[in-house]
């Protein structure tokens, strides 16, 4: 579709500067021969949530909040019924949107690739939670700074897999180096047709699916899933 | 200023205003006060609160460092009844789980896994990114695997010895002692001062029967039983105290209300209808699978390795396959939809698609003709066959001969049997050779038999009718045409074609699966067929076929180092069982009868074909038919909210002290029956527990599990220093009676020498050092595998209770998690290693011989389509017509939760309420949406709920997902002491479809509707209404 | 919306900026309009607008003041807001805004105190109670116009600074279509210019003297900003119903099945459309009416905006329900806000002498 052109290039504009203007002012870490990156095969996910679980395990991620959740969708297509599974996380993108907003640098992408929050600068302000195209981010009600995925950066450091991936039932998804040719996400990524998620909003996500239906790549249009009523319970759990 | 009124009312303004202020900024102000850190400060900058990882491992070298602080040990997992081999995370110091995933030698957890060789530590590289071995190795727990834990120190958990106070089921406990419980529940007296309670002293009486006037029943012994769920590897021990130190014949598992019809289905074509075996798809190499009742990823078992071997065959393997099902599930998944199907059914039907399935087969003649035409084991081998069938064995049908629906045999035939061999196993069964049409005893044959015949024999003279089995089969097949099938399970009639051909299209490697899907008043016939299916293109034993699974190293058998099966004094219990499970004709009940002149029907059903019926049980005890019980002991099991129409038959009767006079619960928590009862024994529970088990399928190699405590079990401690579990109860209470099996000298090894079984470590590491020795004995662990798998934690208790060569070995089998043959020990060429050999009965003479203790009649000895009826044979349909009951009501498995999972909160935070599901035209008929709230009603009950409207539903199915609609394990707080449970309102959130089960309307009495063959829990296809409130 | 996909699971996500961002956008929005309102009588000296722009200045100073507490609140670690100042990060409109808040308000005080400065030296006379402190505030009373103009239009720049990051900072965030339009900091300002207005009128019959004049000056201006607010969302929903802009389109698209968003729509057009009618029929009486409803105006849209903007699922299906906390994630912080403004504009209407004009005497609403 075509844009409103002038309109939206005035916008684009205004928005000043790259994440490297952000990360310029600090040591962001991680090895710069790295770049990790999760291949995710829709065929092989069942959907079990064992990986949403996991992650709250392993990073004591707060009731109620998910680093990675594994959305499912009945779909109907003629007479054909089946269900769709698609875990979501953090895309670790290459132009991550949420990093630039940041007013404090407080979120910055390691020399792997792998984007993080330093939850001692964090203001809590939600710019990057509302900036980041895939309701990656949330404020973490026990810090009361911004949350996401880290890829398991403290794993991966101690050359373990992430919680997600190593907890993964039907063996979907896959981390690994893709600057190693070898590495069996290069070989999927090479092998396989890979789409990404909201490739519009050119954040070069490095989340990849192998058997993404195009009518969830985006706001998946839908009948919502029956959520509870809310968060209220929250407080009577306390 | 000038003091105004109009100066009172600014100030007040004022003054409101900031105290308004004051109360919104409330928070930012105690945020702001706090300063830096207005949150909770996380451990790390960047890492949040992640604990630190329990091992790292160097990328080049391969170093491995361990965390001191933690733990990590090779345990198995129960947070459904697959018990996969898990490692559990620990944090040393506060003996807390931190995280769950699994054990990589365990094939319930990974495929391939590692070789049994491998070290502890080497184990842990393998998991590691290193190599990226952690991907090949990949070993998973599954959501609600990772989610269990939680459950350890659930505010809900009962870690103390509780007695009733006040009348049953009013919610309010006193925590007593051990001795004190122990002391009570043996000797009895007025315990709750509502009169005399009879203890197990008294109830433990070998002579006096139950009924002098009828001895049939047994003895006294009898009315005292346990109710078990699976085998969760601590049966042994409780069926020990229960029937051969206590000496009663009762002890039933949850069979009847999990998949007996499908088991038993199975058992009938295996020729077991005590064990049920059956055989599972080889879902790696199976080139068509049809799952039609059972629904591989999104439950199913063992539910996480086949979700993880139907993902990768699917994806990177040949398989495609078909999902038969009411309702579209997780078994299905859009992102590989050209390998997979799914075909909507009528609940309860199918046995008409399987039997138009198997009429088209013959028809065409797509059957393996090879395969069925081999009379033995021998000639199926000289063949190239790997399994054998009866389908050539002659049958006598001839109405009025005495041996009608048996097998002819050799001694029939004239052949020179002796005496008491005849009819027995070693008298053969007689086949017409293929090319002479000869008559030929079975066992002689080394050529094919004639596959179909329908004539008179003559036999010693005499014109007698035969038929094979296969052509029993053709003829039940026949019976209707493709068309009338189809009608009746509206599955058109090309599918039911298409999938006959596809499945006859891939040599032996297609499979047919099943499982609960088959739990409807249809059941049995229906899984009889969908079994037979299998034999007909005779794929067991194949790879790509059906699979056997591959056994287990056997703990509690005589075995090679103690013999933990049998003990001096060991009572052989005698009697009726209390859910009727034998053939009424060999009991009292139906000689009286017989005697009246009116030998049918009996008063309640018999089940000659079945195991113990828990779904009978209760009923049956209240009904008094054939006795009362007084004492029953519920030990992790659940039935009150587990079988379809039980609640609202017996919750009075339960309730009521004189019906049953002691009801003992042993469990973590308080389950909807647990509620129930006087005591209740808390329980280890998970990774805090001992245990032996074995997969119960679709693991082809040998396999035995250990179950070890990994970590300090939270349950209080006996005076001696032993937690409180359902070990250490039934150790107390045996000796404290004197009972046989217990206590000093009750164990005994190969040479004779005696232990004793005074703790659980006495029974279980005994039953280990037989894992360990079992054929080639396993090695010595070394000290690296002791302390790096934290079996360290219990080296002591192992080199006090083995002897010193044993210790090493069973350490070897705990710091592993169980004891596993290797990976590449699958299979011989294309045949599984452990073969089923026996014959499959494509009739069977057992089932074709026995009668509805109801109606007298004959079950049919092969696949039939047979409607959903009652026990008098009224069909479902006719008392419950559709004009009033529009609906078939189904349950199907929650693919995130289990029974008792609902308090894991982290998997409620993903789904947290389960709702009726109808389809969007049945919806848009009743002009329903999605979270509308409704009535549903059942001829069993009526409850409210939201709807979910779906496109995957069959039109006229209402379905709900098990493992809501809780009442107990915390929906309803419980006062223990002076201490009130928390209040969770969200445990009770949704429905249990078994709220709704029926009774069987053509019983007097107390009544479960069940399967009229074997007795199995309905849950399928339920009449039922639904409308908008 | 598309009903062959039904989503069965899926998380939904809270809101990042709470309520108290509402309170932040709508005080800053009508300080800064209320203060563009005082320009004409204080920088470019006309008379006319002296009494509104009075009134403009008292509601430029309270909104203005409670603005950054508003804004205090929204942030998660209020404690941290030095962070700001310590990392500068120049690609972030929100860094940015963080300065131009203290220019923008410093400038306003700065500005408003050459403007009181001699009435409040007036007020040291004689020898009330707060005669000294008023001296001492008035630092000699001098009247000095140029003074005034050279800070009003330093002022002015401030103000252009905080419309300009206010709007981009939102309309940057492109993964929020209903966010991501340049309309929207348009359309800010124009809504801040209509609960400027409406503010004005409110004040005019409360803390003021009911003036007819002003009401009726006022009145007019509304419509005027409620006939540019009304064709912005015009121009807004053409672009996007036309296929125009993919962005609106995509906006339009996620909220157009929702029927919460459809009685939203309605109620803006008529929350628009009946005050615009009555200031222009009426506008002489009719303050009290057209002055509540712009407030509200102003109000609700950025309620839509933030509140309704954030309910939008980025990928999942449908809308996030949102239920308004009580506490003071929610409606207590709401009514704090507005508690917090009262007590300011009691105060400042009670201690500033903010109705003297050059002839008259001073007065505070002591
Ligand atoms: N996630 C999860 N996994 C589990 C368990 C769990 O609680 N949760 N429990 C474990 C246990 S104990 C067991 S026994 C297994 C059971 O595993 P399954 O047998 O696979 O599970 P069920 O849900 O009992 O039934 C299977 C399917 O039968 C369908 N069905 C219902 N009525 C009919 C019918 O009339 N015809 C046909 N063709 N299909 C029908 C249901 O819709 C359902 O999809 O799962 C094990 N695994
Ligand atoms: N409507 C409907 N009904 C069903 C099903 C369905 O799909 N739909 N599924 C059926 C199936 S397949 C099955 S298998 C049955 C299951 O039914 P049951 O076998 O009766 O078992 P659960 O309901 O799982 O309850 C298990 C109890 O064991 C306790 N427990 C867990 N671990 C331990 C332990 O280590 N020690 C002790 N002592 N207790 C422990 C738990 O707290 C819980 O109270 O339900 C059946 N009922
Ligand atoms: S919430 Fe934290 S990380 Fe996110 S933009 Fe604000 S300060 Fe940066
Ligand atoms: S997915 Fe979102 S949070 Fe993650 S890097 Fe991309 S923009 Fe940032
Ligand atoms: S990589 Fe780690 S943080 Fe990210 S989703 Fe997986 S478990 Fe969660
Ligand atoms: S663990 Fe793997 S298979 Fe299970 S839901 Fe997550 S991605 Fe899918
Ligand atoms: S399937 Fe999941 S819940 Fe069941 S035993 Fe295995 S890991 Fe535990
Ligand atoms: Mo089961």
């Amino acid at each position: 579709m075509k844009d409103a052109g002038v309109l939206t290039a005035g916008v684009v504009t205004v928005s000043l500067a790259s994440k490297d203007a952000a990360a310029e002012t600090r040591d962001t870490g991680g090895d710069p021969s790295k770049r990790w990156a999760m291949v995710v095969d829709l065929r092989k996910c069942i959907a079990c949530q064992a990986c949403s679980v996991a992650c709250i395990m392993e990073n004591k991620v707060p009731y109620d909040n998910f680093r990675t959740i594994v959305s499912t969708y009945e779909v109907k297509d003629g007479d054909k019924v089946g269900i769709f599974m698609l875990p979501r996380l953090c895309n670790h993108c290459e132009e991550p949107a949420c990093i630039p907003v940041c007013p404090v640098g407080a979120t910055y992408q390691k020399k792997d690739g792998i984007v993080v929050v330093d939850n001692t600068r964090c203001v809590g302000c939600g710019y990057c939670v509302q900036a980041c195209p895939y309701d990656a981010r949330f404020i973490n009600p026990k810090t009361r700074t911004a949350d996401k995925c880290t890829f398991c950066t403290h794993r991966l450091e101690a050359g373990l897999l992430p919680a997600c991936v190593e907890t993964c039932v039907g063996g979907a998804r896959v981390i690994g180096d893709i600057k190693d040719p070898n590495s069996e996400a290069s070989k999927l990524l090479a092998t396989n047709e890979v789409k990404v998620l909201r490739p519009e909003m050119n954040t070069q996500p490095h989340v990849y699916y192998i058997g993404l239906d195009s009518r969830f790549q985006g706001k998946v249009g839908g009948e919502e899933a029956l959520w509870r009523p809310g968060r209220d319970h929250e407080e009577s759990l306390r | 200023m000038k003091f105004s009124r109009r100066n009172l009312l600014k100030t007040t303004v004022a003054g409101g205003g900031l105290a308004v202020f004051a109360a919104g900024y409330s928070e930012t102000g105690k945020n702001l006060a706090h300063g830096y850190w207005a949150g909770e400060k996380p451990k790390d900058g960047i890492y949040g609160d992640a604990p630190k990882p329990e091992f790292s491992v160097d990328q080049k070298t391969g170093e491995l460092t361990v965390n001191p602080e933690q733990q990590v040990s090779y345990t198995q997992c129960l947070g459904c009844t697959t018990q996969c081999g898990v490692r559990v995370r620990i944090d040393k110091k506060t003996q807390t789980v931190i995280r769950v995933a699994g054990s990589p030698f365990s094939p319930l957890s990974t495929d391939p896994w590692l070789p049994y060789e491998t070290s502890v530590r080497d184990s842990f590289v393998a998991l590691s990114h290193r190599n990226e071995d952690g991907l090949k190795y990949r070993s998973t727990a599954c959501g609600r695997g990772n989610a269990v834990l939680e459950k350890l120190t659930s505010p809900f958990r009962i870690t103390t010895p509780m007695k009733r106070v006040g009348p049953r089921n009013s919610g309010k406990w006193q925590p007593i002692s051990f001795e004190q419980l122990v002391n009570e529940i043996v000797e009895g007296g007025d315990l709750f001062g509502e009169g005399k309670v009879e203890g197990l002293r008294s109830l433990r009486d070998l002579k006096t029967p139950i009924d002098p006037d009828k001895p049939w029943l047994g003895p006294k012994a009898n009315q005292v039983g346990v109710l078990d769920p699976m085998n969760n590897g601590r049966r042994s021990l409780a069926q020990r105290f229960m029937k051969k130190a206590f000496g009663s014949m009762n002890y039933a598992g949850h069979g009847s209300y999990c998949g007996l019809a499908y088991r038993a289905g199975s058992g009938a074509m295996f020729g077991n209808n005590k064990k049920n075996p059956h055989a599972k798809p080889d879902f790696d190499n199976a080139e068509f699978i049809i799952f039609i009742g059972t629904a591989p990823s999104n439950a199913g078992n063992p539910f996480k390795r086949q979700g993880m071997q139907i993902a990768r065959a699917r994806s990177d393997g040949k398989l495609d396959y078909v999902v038969i099902d009411p309702v579209v599930s997780h078994a299905t998944t859009k992102a590989s939809a050209d390998r997979e199907r799914w075909v909507p059914i009528k609940p309860g039907t199918d046995g008409a698609l399987m039997m138009g399935m198997i009429r088209w087969i013959i028809e065409h003649e797509r059957y393996d003709d090879k395969f069925l035409t081999q009379p033995n084991l021998k000639a199926a081998e000289a063949a190239g066959e790997v399994s054998w069938s009866n389908a050539t064995h002659l049958v006598i049908r001839q109405e009025g001969h005495p041996r009608d629906g048996r097998f002819l045999r050799g001694s029939d035939i004239g052949l020179d049997i002796p005496a008491d061999a005849v009819y027995g196993k070693k008298d053969p069964y007689v086949v017409l050779d293929r090319d002479s049409g000869k008559m030929l005893p079975h066992s002689k044959a080394t050529g094919p038999a004639r596959l179909f015949f329908d004539g008179e024999l003559e036999i010693k003279g005499q014109k007698v009718s035969v038929k094979t089995s296969m052509s029993i089969l053709h003829d039940n097949a026949f019976q209707m045409e493709l068309a009338d099938y189809s009608k009746i399970c509206e599955v058109p009639v090309d599918i039911i074609a298409g999938l006959a051909s596809k499945f006859t299209s891939h040599g032996k490697r297609a499979a047919m699966n099943s499982h609960g899907g088959m739990m409807s008043a249809s059941g049995f016939y229906n899984a009889y067929s969908v079994v037979m299916l299998n034999t007909l293109i005779g794929n067991l034993n194949w790879k790509g076929g059906t699979l056997f699974h591959g056994g287990k190293y056997p703990d509690a058998g005589k075995g090679p180092r103690y013999n933990l099966a049998t003990f001096p004094g060991m009572v052989k219990p005698k009697g009726a069982p209390i859910t009727r499970n034998k053939p009424y004709e060999k009991t009292g009940e139906f000689n009286a009868n017989k005697a009246k002149g009116n030998a049918y029907p009996s008063k309640h059903p018999w089940y000659p074909n079945s195991p113990g019926l828990v779904t009978e049980w209760m009923t049956a005890m209240f009904n008094g038919d054939p006795y009362p019980m007084k004492a029953l002991f519920v030990l992790g099991a659940n039935p009150v909210y587990g079988i379809p129409g039980l609640r609202g038959q017996i919750a009075d009767k339960l309730a009521d002290p004189k019906q049953l006079p002691l009801l003992v619960s042993v469990d973590p928590f308080i389950n909807e029956t647990g509620a129930y009862a006087d005591y209740i024994v808390p329980d280890t529970f998970m990774y805090e527990a001992w245990g032996w088990t074995a997969p119960w399928n679709d693991v082809p190699t040998k396999t035995t599990t250990a179950r070890w405590p990994v970590m300090e079990p939270r349950t209080e401690k006996t005076a001696d220093g032993q937690p409180i579990t359902m070990e250490t109860f039934f150790i107390a209470v045996a000796k404290k009676m004197n009972l046989p099996g217990f206590g000093e000298g009750a164990i005994t090894d190969k040479a004779g020498n005696a232990y004793p079984l005074n703790t659980a470590e006495d029974y279980y590491l005994r039953g280990g050092a037989n894992v360990a020795y079992m054929g080639n004995p396993v090695p010595d662990a070394s000290d690296d595998d002791i302390a790096l798998s934290g079996v360290s934690r219990i080296s002591s208790v192992l080199q006090k209770t083995l002897k010193p060569d044993e210790w090493r070995k069973v350490a070897y089998v705990y710091a592993r998690g169980g004891r596993y043959q290797n990976y590449d020990e699958r299979f011989v060429g294309e045949v599984a290693r452990n073969r089923f050999k026996n014959q499959m009965y494509v009739y069977n003479e057992y089932i074709g011989t026995s009668r509805s203790s109801m109606t007298g009649k004959r079950h049919n000895g092969s696949p039939y389509w047979s409607e959903p009826v009652f026990s008098d044979g009224t069909p479902v349909d006719k008392i419950y017509p559709k004009t009033e009951w529009p609906f078939k009501l189904i349950s199907f498995k929650s693919p995130l939760q289990n029974s008792y999972s609902l308090g894991a909160r982290s998997l409620r935070q993903i789904h947290p309420e389960n709702q009726i599901i109808i389809g969007a035209v049945d919806a848009q008929g009743l002009n329903l949406q999605s979270g509308d709230k409704v009535r549903i009603s059942t001829p069993g009950g009526s409850r409210e709920a939201t709807v979910s409207v779906r496109h995957g539903v069959h039109k006229g199915v209402l379905a709900i997902e098990h493992g809501f609609g809780h009442r107990e394990l915390g929906a309803r707080p419980h006062l223990i002491g002076n201490k009130m449970q928390p209040n969770e309102p969200e445990l009770k959130a949704g429905i249990n479809l078994n709220d709704l089960g029926i009774p069987d309307p053509t019983l007097k009495g107390a009544s479960v509707f069940v399967d009229p063959v074997v007795g199995s829990g309905v849950r399928q296809g339920l009449p039922a209404k639904i409308e908008r409130v | 919306m598309n009903t062959n996909i039904i989503e069965l699971i899926n998380n939904s996500q809270p809101v990042a900026w709470l309520p108290w961002a509402v309170q932040y956008f709508f005080l800053i929005g009508i300080s800064v309009a209320c203060f563009f309102l005082t320009v004409p009588a204080f920088v470019f000296g006309r008379t006319d607008w002296e009494k509104i722009s009075r009134i403009a200045l008292i509601g430029a100073l309270s909104m203005g003041v409670a603005a950054p507490i508003a804004l205090l609140a929204d942030l998660h670690q209020p404690g941290r807001f030095m962070n700001f100042y310590l990392h500068f990060m120049p690609g972030s409109w929100m860094s940015w805004g963080s300065f131009f808040i203290p220019i923008y308000l410093i400038a306003l005080f700065a500005y408003a105190w050459t403007i009181y400065r001699p009435a409040l030296a007036e007020l040291g006379e004689g020898d009330r109670a707060l005669a000294p402190i008023y001296r001492l505030v008035a630092m000699g009373g001098d009247r000095t116009p140029g003074l005034t103009r050279l800070i009003g239009l330093a002022a002015i720049v401030a103000a252009i600074l905080v419309f300009t990051y206010t709007g981009a900072e939102v309309a940057v965030v492109r993964a929020r279509p209903l966010w991501n339009t340049p309309l929207l900091p348009l359309q800010f300002i124009a809504t801040g210019f209509v609960g400027a207005l409406g503010l004005i009128l409110l004040l005019n019959r409360t803390v003021g003297d009911s003036d007819m004049v002003v009401e009726t000056k006022t009145n007019r201006m509304l419509a005027i900003f409620l006939a540019i607010a009304m064709i912005i969302g015009f121009v807004w929903f053409a672009l996007g119903i036309f296929g125009i802009s993919s962005v609106i389109a995509t906006a339009l698209s996620s909220v157009s099945g929702s029927a919460a968003w459809r009685e939203t729509v309605v109620w803006a057009i008529a929350a628009t459309a009946i005050p615009f009618l009555i200031a222009v029929i009426r506008p002489q009486g009719s303050g009290w009416v057209t002055g509540l409803i712009a407030l509200h105006v102003a109000w609700i849209f950025r309620w839509a905006v933030f509140i309704g903007g954030q309910g939008v699922p980025k990928t999942g299906a449908g809308l996030y329900s949102f239920a308004l906390p009580n506490g003071p994630e929610g409606l207590l912080g709401i009514i704090g806000t507005a508690g917090l403004w009262f007590f300011l504009i009691i105060v400042i209407t009670s201690f500033v002498p903010w109705r003297k004009d050059d002839s008259g005497t001073p007065s505070a609403n002591a």
